[in-house]
């Protein structure tokens, strides 16, 4: 059934938007991951327009993931204070990259810029992942004694505050930061940015595992809102029929996808992710240096 | 198609005499036309359309006597071509050519091409023929960039050239049909019927026809366009309720 996508001007099969949208939710459901960085190239491969893809991704990602919001702060497993900060960064971090990506647009470079992003993101993170699993598979048995975190000079920086929920008292620049860049991220790839968001809060910011899905989820919710809203007022790319097909096929996907990926251990699923997740960077990269069948393009405006 | 033209010539001296009214000593008018739609609704369903350009003339038409060219134009808007350069290995948007104010639409049709029919002179005057398009640009300069705009606007079927003949029926009644693809712009669009002879036109009649977005797919559009803050907060909200209540249903289900 052919359904007509009313920002995005163009007439696509809802099955076939229900589907991508189901396989997204089903693998990011296996995964733990919000799924974005799946659904825009998906998006962008079906030939929708790049500002339409990235702004829909990001509004889908808010759908996908505000029960998981509501569910764990239920549960007590959000640290708003942190979370606060995350999202302030993410705020400042997505005002710069609709402003970019206005600027790129006008210069017809969305298309290339989004790819590169993507290639150079999903492959380095990917590479970290597949490398990082390979390493805990290969030393399963040797395992290390655990520590809060290290201590290194990130601990130094100035305007420190209490996080209680976190456990943890440090300087507010580097949860700004990181907020940022996540903030940046979304507005130019439509993701949520989950699968950098949360390695960082682990590794580089040191917040206990308990909170970091609540924290983290809470920070996308906020920040693909913003993105949301500053792409519909100042692009005018969110297509709300597009996301609403998404989801529809996202959220029953999600649910299929987390009863699997319980039976999946730690580091296979971190392996495997890992490689999704460079499939789709070399792919990008592959549209980025393949020879275009056709080299002229049109556009109106 | 056959039995349409049955029914139109059967239907025709009804029809023809209401367009003339009583007063006999009237000469007849030489070309009738019409169109089998005057509105195109755009809903959210919609996947292209066609109308039927039809008419009658008063003097026989096709191989030997007259013939008939029809010309369809839809609102302006202005388009850029961009041409792709290689950076590093890496294909980018390099330089592009703005064209400003061209037809979002165009079609000419005729029972020859409109270059074996009229001067060009002529062709110029009545734009039939891409060709003759006014296409004024800013920007790159290059003949590449103009020749790019013709062949992607043809292949995405907003611009039509001689797509399909128009057709005659005992050498009075003519037709045609115009497709119209399914991202085809909203507007007003006019359809140009000549009646040509001896390489001058000798009669003609225009006619428009309106592309209307309706339904949920144009309030979408509207609210979008003219309130983007207020269709954001929507988006946003209605994205959250959607995956909230989709969690809900299939986490029980």
């Amino acid at each position: 059934m052919q359904v007509y996508l009313p920002i995005a001007e163009m007439s696509l099969d809802a099955f076939l938007l229900v589907g991508i949208g189901f396989g997204v939710g089903w693998l990011s459901g296996l995964f733990g991951v919000g799924g974005g960085f799946l659904l825009t190239p998906a998006l962008l491969l079906l030939g929708i327009p790049a500002p339409v893809a990235v702004a829909s991704g990001a509004n889908q990602v808010l759908g996908a993931s505000t029960s998981g919001m509501i569910a764990q702060s239920r549960r007590g497993n959000v640290d708003w204070v942190m979370g606060g900060v995350l999202v302030a960064g993410g705020l400042l971090g997505s005002v710069i990259g609709i402003q970019l990506f206005a600027f790129l647009r006008g210069a017809g470079l969305v298309d290339a810029v989004v790819s590169i992003f993507y290639v150079v993101v999903l492959g380095s993170v990917g590479s970290l992942m597949v490398m990082e699993s390979a390493r805990a598979i290969l030393r399963r048995r040797a395992q290390a004694p655990a520590r809060l975190h290290q201590h290194f000079w990130m601990h130094g920086l100035p305007f420190k505050i209490r996080f209680r929920k976190s456990r943890l008292f440090i300087s507010v620049i580097p949860p700004l930061l990181v907020g940022a860049g996540i903030g940046l991220l979304s507005a130019i790839m439509g993701v949520g940015g989950g699968f950098m968001l949360v390695p960082a809060m682990i590794y580089l910011l040191g917040i206990p595992t308990a909170v970091v899905i609540g924290t983290s989820l809470f920070q996308v919710v906020c920040v693909t809102s913003a993105v949301t809203i500053m792409s519909a007022w100042q692009l005018g790319s969110v297509d709300i029929v597009l996301t609403l097909l998404l989801l529809v096929g996202g959220v029953s996907g999600a649910q299929f996808g987390a009863q699997m990926g319980g039976r999946l251990r730690g580091e296979e699923t971190r392996a495997l992710l890992g490689l999704l997740v460079l499939s789709v960077a070399a792919l990008l990269l592959y549209g980025l240096i393949d020879t275009p069948e056709r080299l002229f393009n049109m556009g109106p405006g | 198609m056959r039995w349409l033209w049955v029914l139109l010539l059967l239907a025709a001296p009804g029809w023809l005499s209401a367009l003339a009214p009583p007063a006999r000593a009237q000469p007849e008018e030489p070309l009738v036309t019409r169109l089998s739609l005057d509105r195109v609704e755009v809903s959210t369903t919609f996947d292209g359309a066609s109308i039927l350009v039809y008419g009658s003339t008063a003097q026989p038409i096709g191989p030997g006597g007259a013939e008939i060219l029809i010309v369809t134009r839809g609102p302006e808007q202005s388009f850029t071509v961009r041409r792709k350069v290689r950076v590093l290995g890496l294909w980018f948007n390099g330089p592009s050519a703005r064209f400003l104010d061209i037809p979002a639409f165009y079609s000419v049709a005729g029972t020859l091409p409109a270059w074996r029919l009229l001067p060009e002179a002529l062709r110029g005057a009545f734009s039939l023929g891409l060709d003759m398009l006014p296409m004024e640009s800013t920007g790159a300069r290059a003949p590449q960039f103009r020749a790019a705009l013709l062949e992607l606007k043809q292949q995405t079927g907003m611009w039509q050239e001689d797509a399909a003949p128009v057709e005659i029926d005992a050498n009075r009644l003519f037709s045609s049909r115009l497709p119209l693809p399914a991202t085809i712009p909203a507007g007003e669009y006019r359809v140009q019927v000549l009646l040509v002879q001896s390489r001058r036109v000798v009669a003609r009649q225009e006619m428009t026809f309106l592309v209307e977005r309706v339904g949920t797919a144009a309030t979408i559009a509207d609210v979008a366009r003219y309130q983007p803050l207020l269709y954001g907060v929507i988006c946003v909200l209605l994205a959250a309720l959607a995956g909230w209540l989709g969690s809900v249903v299939f986490r029980r289900g």
